[in-house]
This record gives structure tokens, C-alpha cells and sequence, in this order.
């Protein structure tokens, strides 16, 4: 009896017709998502491609690639001076460091609590220029020219402000 | 040879008596601990290589024998009556101006072998190269001792303990 009932009713029963129209659905929902995402990768292929040739004509030209110019300078990098390298460079100038001992500088700050020391000495010359020494705990030294004519007298840049107190320990 | 060990006595004097200071904080005691580093340079036979060597070795020779004053059993069962370890970082007489005279005092609360690598990289101005062949240690050794004893100031400042 039971068998004659269920060869009576015709057709798919309903809870497979419902599955099939689901996978059918969900098919064409992921076949839009693919071809969005072609689009999508296509376009993103097209811009990285523009930037990189922005990027090569910029290193002919001598101007910096974008990212580079982004990027945080070493003063940045550094522990206890975290500044834009960007807002600073310039009044700051890297040059070549001289190992000047503490008798030989006009200022000296010892940040032990920061990791850094530094020394600074006025430069002789025209225009007012300080050179400035920083030591850091990982034992890295850095030297800077800071060009004082450009500097702001409400700076809150660490070797801006260092430089200042070295011109009036000077 | 006269002009000789005066030369070298006036050349690191002072220094060698800030380095015995940092350890022994008692000016008399320092002074003597100078003196005999002075008298051991003058009757040791190894050759000296070169500049930084004698350096190097006269610093090296000045914290040992601060350590074995500090050892002592006559040290440790006296007390200086004239200093305190208040006054220690104005007794130090560094050839520049510090303004932070607190660090300098919590710097030199430091356990011995935190107080020296600091005392040396920031007050002295040594590289972490020369520290390492002036305390017979690594340069591993010598970074990280500087990270943990800057930790330990930090403590002492805050907290006022080590």
C-alpha cells in the first residue's frame, strides 16, 4: 500500500526539486562573482602596470618612485625619534659622521631612558649650520647638518630642538 | 720613561677615575683604585698592542680592582662616613654638563653588570665594539645588557627601586 502511494505521486519529489533550483542559483551567483572579478583583476593589472612605467620614468628623470617617497626617512626608523622624515629633510642634511668626543661638543643630551645620546657643535661659516651626532643603544651612529635658517623656533623635531640648544650653548 | 707614564697617567686619570667612581661611589677608594691600576700597567710585562689595547686594559684593570675592594671583608663591614649615596653623581666630575643628574643616580644603582656597559656606552661614549674587548664579553652580550639595564633605570625612576 505504501509502495502504490509513492509510485502514485508523478514526478521529482519536492525537497529535490528545491535542491536543484538551488545549486542552479547558486551556480549563476558565482559565475557573476567570476566575471566580476575578471574586471576587477583586469583593472588592477592595467593600474600597477601605468605605476610601474610612472615609477621607471621617474628613476630616468632623477625624481623619487612614489613608494620611496612615502616612506619613513632613518630618522624615523630610529628609537626615541620617531618624526617624517619628509616634514624634515630640509633642514636636515645626512653627512659623514666624525666620531667628535663629548669634550669636543657644544651640547650634549645622554637619553639613557630613550637609547640615544647626542652631540652637537656649531658649525664656523656664513650661514648659521649646527652638525649633530646620535648614538643609538643598538650601536648605530648618524650624523646631521642642520641648516638653522630653516629651522621653525617652535619645533618639535628632537635633533630641530637639539640643534636650537646647541646654538644658544654655543 | 718617565715622560712616558706621565703621559699616560695624564691621558686617562680622569677617566679611569670616573670608571672606579661608578663602582666603588667613594672618592678616596676610587682614587686608590686608580693608582693601583697605574702601578699594575707599570709592572705587567705583556706587551701592549696599541692604543685602544692599553686603554682597554688599564678600564679593565680599574673595575677589577673596584670589585675586589668591593669584596673585601673589611669593605663590607664599613661605611663611608663623609659620602652618600646621594651625592654620587656630583662626585663624578664628568668633563661635560649632564642635566639630568636622577639618571645618572639610577644608573648608578645598577647591578655591576648592567652599571658598566651603560656607564661606558653613555657617559663615556664607547662603542659597543670597544665595551665588548674592555669587559672581555660578547657584542651580543653587550646590546643586550644595554636594552635590560635601560629597562632597569626606567624601574628605579619610576618605582625608585632596581
Amino acid at each position: 500500500m505504501g509502495i502504490q502511494e509513492v509510485q502514485g505521486q508523478s514526478g521529482t519529489p519536492a525537497y529535490q526539486k528545491k535542491r536543484k533550483t538551488g545549486r542552479a542559483e547558486g551556480f549563476q551567483e558565482s559565475l557573476l562573482q567570476n566575471l566580476k572579478n575578471r574586471d576587477q583583476e583586469k583593472q588592477t593589472a592595467t593600474a600597477s602596470e601605468t605605476e610601474s612605467k610612472q615609477n621607471a620614468a621617474d628613476i630616468q628623470t632623477g625624481a623619487k618612485p612614489k613608494a620611496e617617497k612615502m616612506s619613513m626617512g632613518r630618522i624615523g626608523a630610529a628609537q626615541g625619534i620617531r618624526v617624517n622624515a619628509a616634514a624634515t629633510q630640509e633642514t636636515l642634511q645626512a653627512v659623514e659622521v666624525r666620531h667628535m668626543s663629548y669634550e669636543e661638543s657644544d651640547h650634549v643630551r645622554i637619553a639613557v631612558t630613550e637609547g640615544y645620546t647626542l652631540k652637537g657643535k656649531r658649525e664656523e661659516g656664513a650661514e648659521p649650520r649646527v652638525y649633530v651626532e646620535a648614538k643609538y643603544e643598538d650601536g648605530r651612529i648618524e650624523a646631521y647638518q642642520v641648516e638653522m635658517a630653516k629651522v621653525q623656533g617652535q619645533t618639535e623635531h628632537v635633533i630641530e630642538r637639539f640643534a636650537l640648544e646647541t646654538m644658544e650653548e654655543a | 720613561m718617565e715622560q712616558e707614564w706621565s703621559y699616560l697617567v695624564e691621558e686617562y686619570r680622569a677617566m679611569l677615575y670616573r670608571v672606579a667612581f661608578s663602582n666603588i661611589k667613594n672618592r678616596a677608594d676610587a682614587e686608590d683604585a686608580v693608582q693601583e691600576a697605574f702601578l699594575r700597567y707599570m709592572k705587567d710585562e705583556k706587551p701592549i698592542q696599541n692604543k685602544e689595547h692599553e686603554k682597554a686594559w688599564l678600564i679593565r684593570t680599574t673595575i677589577h680592582i673596584c670589585l675586589d675592594i668591593l669584596k673585601s671583608g673589611w669593605y663590607q663591614r664599613t661605611v663611608p662616613w663623609n659620602e652618600s649615596f646621594e651625592n654620587t653623581a656630583k662626585n663624578i666630575y664628568l668633563p661635560y654638563q649632564v642635566k639630568d643628574d636622577e639618571t645618572l643616580e639610577a644608573v648608578l644603582r645598577l647591578p655591576v653588570h648592567y652599571r658598566n656597559p651603560i656607564y661606558l656606552f653613555y657617559y663615556e661614549d664607547y662603542s659597543i665594539h670597544e665595551i665588548a674587548g674592555i669587559l672581555n664579553e660578547k657584542e651580543g652580550t653587550i646590546k643586550t645588557r644595554l636594552r635590560r639595564g635601560r629597562e632597569e633605570v626606567k624601574k628605579i625612576l619610576t618605582e625608585g627601586r632596581p
